[in-house]
């Protein structure tokens, strides 16, 4: 009788104590799900700006020749809700093919200006596309062109 | 005698684990609050997508503007009427001196247009450190 009572007690302290770990483990869980942020985050892009004036640009000047032009001067036009783009006034098709013709100019002359010059009606998002292309590409000189009688 | 004291000094002794408890628990809620806090300030937008971002760093002179796809410019959570820009930013350049970083959000689908003018403005006011925000291209994709 006195040896089954130890063996008893014996049994009852090996038992783990789970209400605890479970208050733990509980309040870890709120914790991380309070904190996970389900938002995308957020980045910044630098931009800056050109004052041209008036409607200067760009349409009426002839295209430089490739090899020493100094703007890049990139319209963003925005027709039946579909963008299309003029490179020194050449039509360029796709964005793509406007990856393409800045990665080979970005090889001859990478401090060229950049300039943005979107139509009024175009949106944010393929203005910033085409921002953004030039930046990855390296340009480090992108503007955006502004007429000044808004 | 000798027990009763020996009983005396048992009571004494704290017992710090509620107490601990409590303090994590309020560390907690007060950790989390403020992030929350933070993240309930900023107007819910489409933003657009870039691979070229850079991170957002905590900075004390930033003015986050706001535009909105109808073309309401809105400065610090306050709509602002177009003709009034360049002088508000012009006093908080005064107020923040060259440091000053413009922040502009606006939606994806918002016509340049509508974006056009604070980016003028910002330049006749000769705040030059302008920023986008937007989403990195592999978060929306």
């Amino acid at each position: 009788m006195r040896y089954r009572s130890i063996f008893d007690r014996g049994q009852g302290e090996l038992e783990v104590k789970m209400t605890s770990m479970i208050d733990v483990v509980f309040l870890l869980l709120v914790f991380f799900i309070w904190t996970a942020s389900f938002r995308v985050i957020e980045m910044s892009l630098p931009s800056s700006v050109s004052a041209v004036a008036g409607n200067q640009l760009p349409q009426d000047q002839a295209p430089p020749p490739e090899d020493d032009f100094d703007d890049v001067v990139i319209r963003i036009q925005w027709q039946n809700s579909t963008p299309s783009w003029q490179m020194n006034s050449v039509q360029v098709n796709s964005l793509e093919e406007l990856r393409g013709r800045l990665g080979r100019i970005a090889k001859i002359k990478l401090d060229s200006r950049v300039i943005l010059h979107p139509d009024p009606a175009v949106p944010l998002g393929d203005v910033i596309d085409v921002y953004d292309s030039a930046r990855t590409i390296g340009f480090k000189k992108i503007h955006f062109a502004a007429s000044e009688e808004i | 005698m000798a027990t009763t004291i020996q009983q005396y000094r048992k009571s004494v002794t704290f017992n710090m684990t509620p107490m601990v408890d409590v303090v994590f628990l309020l560390i907690i809620f007060f950790l989390v609050s403020s992030h929350l806090a933070k993240q309930e300030t900023q107007l819910e937008m489409d933003l657009p997508a870039a691979d070229s971002g850079a991170e957002l760093i905590d900075s004390a002179d930033r003015l986050v503007v706001n535009v909105l796809t109808d073309g309401t410019v809105m400065l610090r959570g306050r709509t602002v009427p177009r003709g009034e820009l360049r002088q508000r930013f012009t006093k908080h350049l005064e107020e923040s001196g060259p440091d000053l970083e413009v922040r502009i959000r606006s939606d994806k689908s918002t016509p340049f247009q509508n974006v056009e003018p604070v980016l003028l403005r910002c330049a006749q006011a000769g705040i030059w450190n302008v920023k986008f925000a937007v989403y990195r291209t592999k978060d929306v994709r």
